[in-house]
């Protein structure tokens, strides 16, 4: 009965879904000639009223934030649980943080990778914060993370820490607030994430022959494989696969990790991982009543966002287009 | 006024009230998730509406059965019965399987609706097929209704 109260939510979704770009419009974008061609067949969509407004196809960044902000701003508005927005948006505050920190405390300054209006945080309080070293206003894994992190920017610079904890603390934020829905979806998709995140982060600390200690730093914890118990950093990488025969990540971890052997980069891997956590958010197409399609839909636009970024990119530097297929992910529709 | 005649009251009273309550609750969901696709996609209306209709049935039964009920009492015009009380027994026992049935298949009815209408936010040429899962449920509010009909019509005076 609770769930019912998801009704018009989930209707209102369905609807929206109608909206998202489905294979066809995507391999046309890929297989047209150039990028002002790619974004003329984006323009058949709801994208075309951003698209009117750009500048040049280089623009193309400023449209997919609009998208992204409209998405986020429109689903605050009329989801049942506006915690379950809050969950997908705190991630925009922990990158923002990032990049902050990296521009305070390094010189770093990249200002065009702040995502504005996105976040729970406005992107003014997370400025103060790091700029005053003030951090009382965060929440709290934020703010934890954020001190410790500006405790030891003093004795060095070291970027990978700032990653390291902030990535850390964050997904200590979302367990948190996943923990207050009843929604195996929802708990399974953080679990995969953080687990995918650290067969990445072991074949990464691999790859660069570092030590054991640092691998444990490195790992997050709260996911469901223990990864240090699991393997060992001497062992080939087909143990790992080996190991991970009778998880839920068997159906691609081998090709995932030969692929990594074969090329020795993780373009492939990091595919098949979006393809394998967005087949999981493809279940949600089955719920009728639950937070379940809004949390789909969140992530099926940020996929959408992703995929048009990657074909741009391939476009505006010519890439032949079997190198885009490549790299494209599969789509929620 | 007799125990009876009061009995048979009350079993109008019951099938209206609790076929009534389903049928709020279902048409209420429907209506949600009806809402939630025309806001996004207003063209739609003529199809959700029928869908969002369905689960009204119900309460339209109970009533049917209420009226029947009120006039074999002759309350409403006409004499009066001098009911004992196991006719008016009869009389709300016979009001319980649409009252019932009523009220949980339209609950029921109304969440297969609202399930439809999210399926037409997204093909609307599906829409046959989408009526029939809660057309369905209208079977046991339809059996319901007649069982209750059935003992109203064979009871003994």
């Amino acid at each position: 009965m609770d769930n019912d109260r998801y009704a018009y939510a989930v209707g209102r979704i369905r609807a929206m879904e109608t909206s998202l770009l489905d294979r066809g419009k995507i391999e046309r974008m890929v297989e047209a000639s150039g990028a002002e061609e790619a974004l003329k067949v984006l323009g058949e969509s709801e994208y075309a009223e951003y698209i009117a407004s750009l500048a040049s196809v280089y623009d193309y960044e400023t449209m997919l934030d609009q998208v992204l902000h409209r998405v986020y701003r429109e689903l605050r508005r009329f989801a049942p649980d506006p915690e379950l927005v809050g969950l997908f948006a705190c991630r925009y505050d922990y990158h923002n943080l990032k990049v902050l920190f990296k521009a305070y405390k390094m010189g770093e300054e990249r200002d065009e990778l702040l995502v504005r209006d996105v976040g729970n945080i406005p992107l003014t309080v997370l400025q103060r914060a790091v700029h005053d070293d003030d951090y009382r206003s965060l929440p709290r894994a934020m703010r934890d993370a954020a001190k410790q992190i500006a405790e030891a920017l003093r004795l060095e610079a070291n970027p990978q820490l700032v990653d390291l904890l902030l990535d850390r603390a964050m997904f200590t934020e979302m367990v948190e607030i996943s923990q207050q829905f009843d929604s195996p979806f929802l708990h399974d998709y953080l679990a995969f994430q953080i687990d995918l995140l650290n067969v990445k982060t072991y074949l990464r600390v691999k790859r660069a022959n570092l030590s054991r200690e640092f691998l444990e730093q490195a790992l997050l914890p709260l996911g469901r494989l223990d990864l240090t118990k699991l393997v060992q950093l001497a062992d080939p990488p087909e143990v790992l696969a080996d190991r991970l025969l009778s998880s839920s990540y068997a159906s691609f971890m081998e090709e995932a990790i030969q692929s990594f052997q074969k090329t020795d980069t993780l373009t492939r891997f990091e595919k098949l991982v979006d393809d394998f956590l967005l087949e999981h958010v493809k279940k949600a197409k089955y719920v009728a009543f639950g937070l379940e399609p809004l949390a789909a839909f969140i992530l099926a636009k940020e996929n959408e966002v992703k995929l048009i970024r990657i074909i741009m990119v391939g476009k505006i530097n010519r890439l032949p287009v079997e190198e885009i297929k490549e790299r494209l992910r599969d789509v929620y529709v | 006024m007799e125990i009876g005649l009061g009995l048979g009251i009350l079993g109008a009273a019951v099938a209206t009230l609790l076929a009534g309550i389903g049928s709020a609750i279902g048409i209420g969901i429907a209506g949600q998730s009806s809402a939630g696709v025309i806001s996004e996609d207003p063209d739609k209306f003529g199809l959700t509406i029928v869908l969002t209709a369905l689960p009204g049935t119900q309460g339209i039964y109970g009533l049917i059965m209420g009226f029947l009920i009120l006039f074999r009492t002759g309350i409403m015009g006409g004499e009066i019965l001098a009911l004992t009380t196991p006719q008016g027994l009869g009389l709300l026992f016979a009001a319980l399987p649409i009252g019932f049935v009523g009220w949980y298949s339209a609950i029921y009815q109304g969440k297969a609706a609202a399930a439809s209408i999210q399926m037409i936010a997204k093909r609307p040429e599906e829409f046959g097929k989408a009526m029939i899962y809660p057309v369905m449920v209208e079977t046991y509010a339809v059996f319901a209704l007649l069982m209750s009909i059935m003992i109203f019509m064979f009871l003994p005076f």
